[in-house]
Formats: structure tokens, C-alpha cells, sequence
């Protein structure tokens, strides 16, 4: 019997919107023994990473920071897989080899393009076998998404299988509706839910209409989202910050989509995630390990200029 | 966060995270307030916490006085006041373009 790889690596490209649940989903999965053996790769949009620190339990990581794989950072991309492809070539045969490649998109990624890529690339086509788009899918955002995002809408169509997270917090109607409109988007697709990682069943939705979508093509095109690194020096102090941006979710949650990163407090180094105006409760981080992004807050976002940012926290902070 | 593969949550309100002791905890009340101070009286609000409140008194121009518990808090009731959000880029806070 054959897999179908006929000796190629595998790649699994887990995709989905900024803070979907990618890192959570990816974390639960390593930490219960799958992918174990597999190389991960973790792409951030931002110059700063996150998800590498989350990923400890991973053989392998490398992380690809500073923009998207699958536009401005697709040749890095590239690039690393072929290195991979390399070292694994030069490994004896009776040797183990690399058989699995991991990759974590960044939020603001189309799987497709990167799929394309990969297949038309004349190496990496005979080396690497693209086995599985996996898709998560915030339940508590995505509809929303959809109606406005035609990323969030290009993600669900590539995915061979949508991992529908934070189902568990959702509204049991709303559940039923997205998963309606989910397979109406892409009706092959597996559904699987999860919650902090670990599988969920979801709710029967058989006769439930799904959420007309409206035409995106029709509508003025929206400002992109784009990173903002945001540097915390020692004028800004934790509550400072906090104040800030809380106010900042409070009038802006809708187009502040994501921010993350890990700050210094009295309390050790805490590592803040929110999602629109949902905001994580913030996990201690162990202080070994790199510490050199501290302070670096990435804030994901359309509608404002990275100084107004600056200079608003500086105002918060008054000093 | 799953405990198994994950780290610690700090536990509390999201903005109170930072502060592990109740000495700490004062400390934050105190500077949270100051920093509302920064901040409100150009939307014409006005921010106090003392020893004795337990909370964040918010007030208006007119002397309406509530006190709330937490910032969530704070700009939902500086939105109803005011009339709108509080946006902390609005050009009373970041200056005009």
C-alpha cells in the first residue's frame, strides 16, 4: 500500500484568521503526542514573534517573522522548505528521516497561494506533498468575518478540514448557523470542534439556514490590516498600558483585530493575547527562555497610523 | 488555557494582572486612577479612587457620581456620559493631524 507521497515529505498547512485558535489548537496537538516527530514551522506577520515561545514542545520549530508567507515573506518560505528538503536528502536512507512539516500560517494568510506556491515551485514539487489544509475557525468571530473579511472567506474555501474552536463559549444558535454557512462555503470540508484544543462535538445543524454572505466584490475595498510593533519602555508601566488598552477594545474592538505579546510586570512575564475586544487571561510565562521581544507588543489593525498609537499610550501614560 | 500543555492564567480581571500582592494591588488602584486622570477631563469626566472607595469613582461636569468596578467598566459608563466611545485616538488625545 502507498500513502500517495511516494517517499515526499508531508505538509500540513494549518491556516486561519488572526486569532482563531491556530497556536491553542497546534499547542493541544504536540502536547498530546501528534505531529511529534514533525519539523514546525510558525509564520507571524509582526517582526515579533509569539507563538514560538507557546510551542515549546515541538522537536523541531523554525520561525518565520516580519510578514506573511503568502505574499511578502513567500520566498523565505521557500527557501526554508528547500533547506529542509536538503537536509533531509542528505540523511542515509536507513537512517530516520523527516516525514512531517508542520506549518502555522500567520493570520493574515490565504493557504492558497501558499499551496500554489509550493506545487509550482520546481524542487519542492518532487520533495514535499501538501497532505492536509487545516482551517481554524473562531465560533465567537468568524460569522462576523465573514460578512466583511473576504480573507476569512478564502481561508474556509481552501480548508480540507475546519477545526471550529471556542464552539464551547459560543452561542448554541450561533454555532449552528456558522457551521451551516461553513459548509455552504465549502461543502466538502471535515468539521471537527475544539475547545482549548481538545476535541468538542458539535451541535446537529441538519435544516439550519446558513448566514447569506454578502457580495464583498460590491463593496468598497476595506484598508488592509497591518502590524504595529509597539515598544513598552519604562515610561509606560503595565496599568498604564492596561488602561490604554482596554479604551482602545472599548471604541475600536472591531478594527483592532488582534494584539499580543509578552510584558514585564510586578507580577513576572505575562503574555497578553485578546481577539477584537475579547481579551485572554493572561498566562505567566516562565522567566527562562527569550526574553529579548519582551516589552514588544504587536497590534494588528486598519483604520489608524502607527503614531497615533504611540503617541496616544504616551498620553495615557503621562509621563 | 488547557492546564496540561499550557502555563498558569493570572487570575482576576485581565488589567489586574499584573499585580501579585495587595500591596501591589493598591499601588495599581492608585495609578489606574491617575492615569484616567490623564485622560477623562477632555471628554469632561473626571477619575478618583481613594483608601476609602472600592472601586473607580467616575464623574461628570454636571457632579454625577457612580462608581465602578473595573475598567470595562469605566468606558462603558465614559461612553454613555460622553455620548460615544472614548477613543483613544480621537484628536483631544493624540493631537490633530
Amino acid at each position: 500500500m502507498t500513502d500517495g507521497s511516494e517517499g515526499r515529505l508531508r505538509l500540513t498547512v494549518l491556516g486561519g484568521y488572526l486569532g482563531s485558535g491556530k497556536t491553542t489548537w497546534l499547542r493541544h496537538q504536540l502536547h498530546e503526542g501528534r505531529f511529534k516527530d514533525a519539523h514546525v514551522i510558525v509564520n507571524e506577520a509582526a517582526e515579533t514573534p509569539v507563538d514560538d515561545a507557546l510551542l515549546g514542545q515541538s522537536s523541531r520549530l523554525s520561525v518565520l517573522a516580519g510578514g506573511c508567507v503568502c505574499c511578502t515573506a513567500k520566498a523565505d518560505l521557500i527557501l526554508l522548505l528547500r533547506q529542509l528538503c536538503d537536509e533531509r536528502s542528505s540523511v542515509a536512507k536507513d537512517q530516520p528521516r523527516l516525514a512531517q512539516i508542520v506549518l502555522e500560517t500567520s493570520g493574515l494568510a490565504d493557504p492558497g497561494p501558499i499551496v500554489e506556491a509550493i506545487k509550482s515551485d520546481p524542487v519542492l514539487v518532487h520533495h514535499i506533498l501538501v497532505s492536509e489544509i487545516i482551517v481554524a475557525v473562531d465560533a465567537l468571530h468568524a460569522l462576523s468575518q465573514l460578512k466583511t473579511e473576504s480573507l476569512g472567506r478564502s481561508q474556509i474555501e481552501i480548508a480540507g478540514q475546519l477545526i471550529v474552536t471556542k464552539a464551547d463559549v459560543a452561542e448554541a444558535g450561533a454555532v449552528k448557523t456558522l457551521l451551516a454557512t461553513l459548509v455552504n462555503l465549502n461543502p466538502g470540508t471535515i468539521l471537527s470542534g475544539a475547545s482549548k484544543g481538545v476535541e468538542v462535538p458539535l451541535p446537529e445543524f441538519a435544516g439550519v439556514a446558513p448566514e447569506i454572505l454578502p457580495d464583498l466584490s460590491l463593496q468598497p475595498a476595506r484598508p488592509p490590516l497591518t502590524p504595529t510593533r509597539l515598544y513598552l519602555d519604562e515610561s509606560v508601566d503595565w496599568t498604564a498600558f492596561t488602561v490604554w488598552l482596554s479604551a482602545l477594545l472599548h471604541a475600536r474592538g472591531d478594527d483592532i483585530v488582534r494584539v499580543k505579546g509578552v510584558v514585564r510586570t510586578p507580577a513576572g512575564r505575562l503574555l497578553l493575547q485578546t481577539v477584537r475586544k475579547i481579551v485572554q487571561s493572561p498566562e505567566i510565562l516562565p522567566e527562562q527562555g527569550d526574553t529579548h521581544e519582551d516589552n514588544m507588543i504587536v497590534v494588528i489593525g486598519r483604520g489608524y497610523k502607527p503614531d497615533q498609537l504611540k503617541r496616544s499610550l504616551k498620553h495615557f501614560a503621562g509621563r | 488555557m488547557c492546564s496540561a500543555c499550557g502555563f498558569p492564567a493570572a487570575p482576576g480581571h485581565w488589567t489586574e494582572a499584573g499585580s501579585p500582592t495587595a500591596h501591589d494591588r493598591l499601588r495599581a488602584k492608585f495609578r489606574r486612577a491617575q492615569v484616567l486622570q490623564n485622560v477623562l477631563p477632555a471628554f469632561g469626566l473626571k477619575a478618583f479612587a481613594g483608601g476609602e472607595i472600592p472601586g473607580i469613582q467616575i464623574s461628570n461636569l454636571s457632579g454625577n457620581e457612580t462608581i465602578v468596578r473595573d475598567l470595562d467598566e469605566v468606558w462603558a459608563l465614559a461612553e454613555k456620559l460622553s455620548g460615544g466611545p472614548l477613543d483613544p485616538l480621537d484628536p483631544r488625545i493624540v493631537g490633530a493631524e
